[in-house]
């Protein structure tokens, strides 16, 4: 990956038509209704809306954990759906940094060896593995913390250790679920100040809510409704002149 | 990385539930113990069976005269048979399958050294029926072609015949009387043991003369010829056991005018074909089996804690899935969990039952007891069949992650 492919024009996420359907007794639940959006490279997008509205399932979607049931999806201008499991698998560790509510850190290994896990999993060597990570770590500030489990340090912390885990393959694009969910606010607002100074880097940052709060701190906010898109509003700013919706080459 | 982490915490789910840990690889270590231990004593059992049947000889068969079966003549003609040194010397020219044809000849008589006497089972043997024995000497020599031809009166003492007769007091050298005939003690057997096969006395309690120093001081009553009461050979190859004994009767039959397959007339009897018999290989396979029984199960325990941890460990594995785990690492990384934990319990089944064997054999058990033997094929085959059952236990685990939805990772908040 280069900064030619990341500067190929076009958005970085493109849905046309997404249809999500969980089988679920006979009928089915309808989770996504028809799904049309784009996300630009560089953007800060805040997905909002209630429960059950198809938030989480978006979510998925856009970070390559599940496949839509219908419509087209592609990042970086490939077709998702002409992707194998395993280049799926290649996809979300080179391009997709997660953040989960819930942090999601291996209870048993390591700060720095959970930060190093996405670069395992692509071959990286061990000494190139162990330096990117802490740098990471020293990205959000911990840089101290690197030989601690999980267990031993705070919320917060372990949310800043997700996020440098997220970051350590300089991913195109930081799917954010409920970062502040399980953090007191003013914990919260820390995770949320690394994750605006990490879009201020140049990075495409998504972040799933239901706190209007939070979403309304986002340059572009977008409400999900049973499963459709109630309303996408850009925050009117000079700078966001420049990244209206490009009509693409192909 | 991977597969060491993997390892790692394959010890280290060991480790965190202890006591089941325990329970589950009980079985597992049972199983591989069981291995090694039932078919290393096995091995024991054929060791001994073939060293208590070979101690009278090695691939030895004995040939007896009897007498005329029924079937070929009628009862009132039923002769008795012996052989006559001729026969043995005609059995050496034509006979092309047997490696060595001794004669031997014997009497149970009482032989006394100084104040003691006891009975003993006189042989009288020609150096090749010393060599087809194939008793070591302790001590001395043996019969030799001179101490035939000139009929000496020597003797060589079995072992417990030497302790019984002789004491402390005589040795090499020695005068005895055997039956009142002073004989000189020219060696001494080794000592040879519980036989599994033996004809009258076992070789400890022989005194071995000269076959022609036999003829001449006790000769048989109802004939003048040089009687044989027995012809033994050695059997140039185990597997020509059955060629043999057909050459050496037709020869004989033809000699005593029988039929030449009249096995009344002509008995052989070798302890190889009693040995062929027994069952032990499917012995060995039965305790092979019920061995491997018990692994099998122990690996029904270690699938299902493997299934547990799975289920345990759904949200890690989502998370792996997620920031960039293939379907197949995570398979690798299960297997090798499985591997590990069930290699642990087969490590240490594996060290008892080398413990087991090396326990035993450290005992001074009587000879006719069967030790189990511990060889590094044994050890090989436990282990083989433990990785068989490892690999089959993990099949299921490490497909049941594998297909965990790493969509989980979003839901389980």
């Amino acid at each position: 990956m280069s900064a030619a492919e990341r500067s190929v024009p076009g958005p970085l996420l493109e849905l046309e038509g997404v249809h999500k359907r969980y089988a679920m007794g006979k009928q089915g639940v309808d989770a996504l209704r028809g799904i049309d959006l784009r996300i630009q490279t560089g953007e800060l997008v805040a997905i909002m809306g209630p429960s059950g509205s198809g938030k989480t399932t978006l979510m998925e979607i856009l970070g390559c954990l599940s496949r839509p049931t219908s419509g087209g999806y592609r990042m970086a201008g490939r077709r998702i759906a002409e992707i194998d499991s395993d280049g799926l698998a290649k996809l979300r560790g080179e391009r997709i940094g997660f953040v989960f509510q819930s942090f999601n850190l291996l209870p048993r290994l390591t700060v720095v060896e959970n930060v190093e896990l996405p670069l395992a999993y692509r071959q990286v060597s061990r000494s190139e593995r162990r330096e990117r990570a802490l740098a990471s770590l020293d990205r959000v500030g911990l840089g101290h913390r690197a030989q601690h489990l999980p267990m031993e340090v705070s919320g917060g912390e372990r949310q800043r250790v997700a996020i440098a885990r997220a970051l350590v393959n300089h991913p195109s694009l930081v799917l954010a679920d409920e970062p502040t969910g399980n953090l007191d606010s003013q914990t919260g607002g820390g995770i949320l100040a690394l994750l605006h100074s990490v879009h201020a880097e140049g990075n495409t940052v998504v972040i799933v809510t239901h706190d209007a709060a939070i979403g309304a701190q986002a340059q572009r906010q977008i409400f999900l409704r049973d499963g459709r898109i109630e309303s996408d509003e850009t925050a009117a700013k000079p700078m966001d002149s420049a990244r209206l919706p490009l009509e693409t080459a192909d | 990385m991977l597969l060491l982490e993997a390892v790692r915490q394959a010890l280290r789910l060991l480790w965190a539930h202890r006591l089941r840990s325990l329970l589950t690889l009980f079985g597992l270590a049972w199983g591989t113990a069981s291995v090694i231990f039932l078919v290393g004593w096995g091995e024991g059992v054929q060791v001994m069976l073939e060293r208590g049947f070979f101690k009278a000889g090695k691939n030895m068969g004995e040939v007896w005269a009897g007498r005329v079966s029924e079937e070929f003549t009628p009862a009132v003609d039923r002769r008795y048979l012996w052989w006559t040194i001729d026969d043995v010397d005609l059995l050496r020219r034509r006979a092309k399958l047997p490696e060595l044809i001794g004669a031997e000849s014997w009497e149970m008589l009482p032989a006394a050294f100084g104040p003691r006497a006891i009975n003993v089972d006189v042989r009288g043997l020609d150096p090749e029926a010393m060599a087809v024995r194939g008793v070591a000497l302790a001590a001395g020599r043996g019969i030799t072609r001179e101490d035939v031809e000139h009929r000496r009166r020597i003797v060589v003492l079995g072992d417990k015949v030497r302790t019984r007769l002789l004491g402390v007091d005589g040795g090499l050298g020695s005068w005895i009387r055997i039956a009142g005939k002073p004989f000189k003690v020219v060696g001494l057997l080794e000592h040879v043991g519980t036989q599994l096969s033996r004809d009258r006395l076992e070789i400890d309690e022989h005194a071995w003369i000269p076959i022609s120093t036999m003829q001449a001081n006790w000769p048989r009553w109802w004939t003048d010829e040089f009687v044989v009461s027995k012809i033994i050979y050695r059997l140039r190859d185990r597997r020509l056991m059955e060629d043999t004994e057909r050459e050496v009767r037709a020869i004989l039959a033809g000699r005593l005018g029988v039929a030449s397959d009249d096995i009344e007339a002509v008995g052989i009897w070798s302890s190889l074909k009693l040995l062929n018999k027994l069952p032990i290989d499917q012995t060995q396979g039965l305790m092979f089996v019920l061995a491997t029984a018990t692994l099998v199960i122990g690996g029904i325990g270690v699938l299902n804690m493997m299934l547990d941890a799975v289920h345990e460990r759904r949200q890690e594995i989502g998370v792996r899935l997620a920031i960039g785990a293939r379907r197949r690492d995570i398979i690798v990384q299960f297997f090798i969990e499985t591997f590990t934990i069930a290699l642990a319990g087969g490590l240490v089944g594996a060290a008892f039952g080398v413990a087991g064997c090396a326990l035993f054999a450290s005992f001074e058990l009587p000879d006719f007891l069967p030790v189990p033997l511990l060889s590094l094929r044994v050890v090989a085959l436990a282990l083989g069949v433990l990785s068989c059952v490892a690999l089959a236990a993990g099949v299921i685990p490490a497909w049941r992650a594998a297909r965990i939805d790493p969509a989980l990772t979003l839901r389980m908040e």
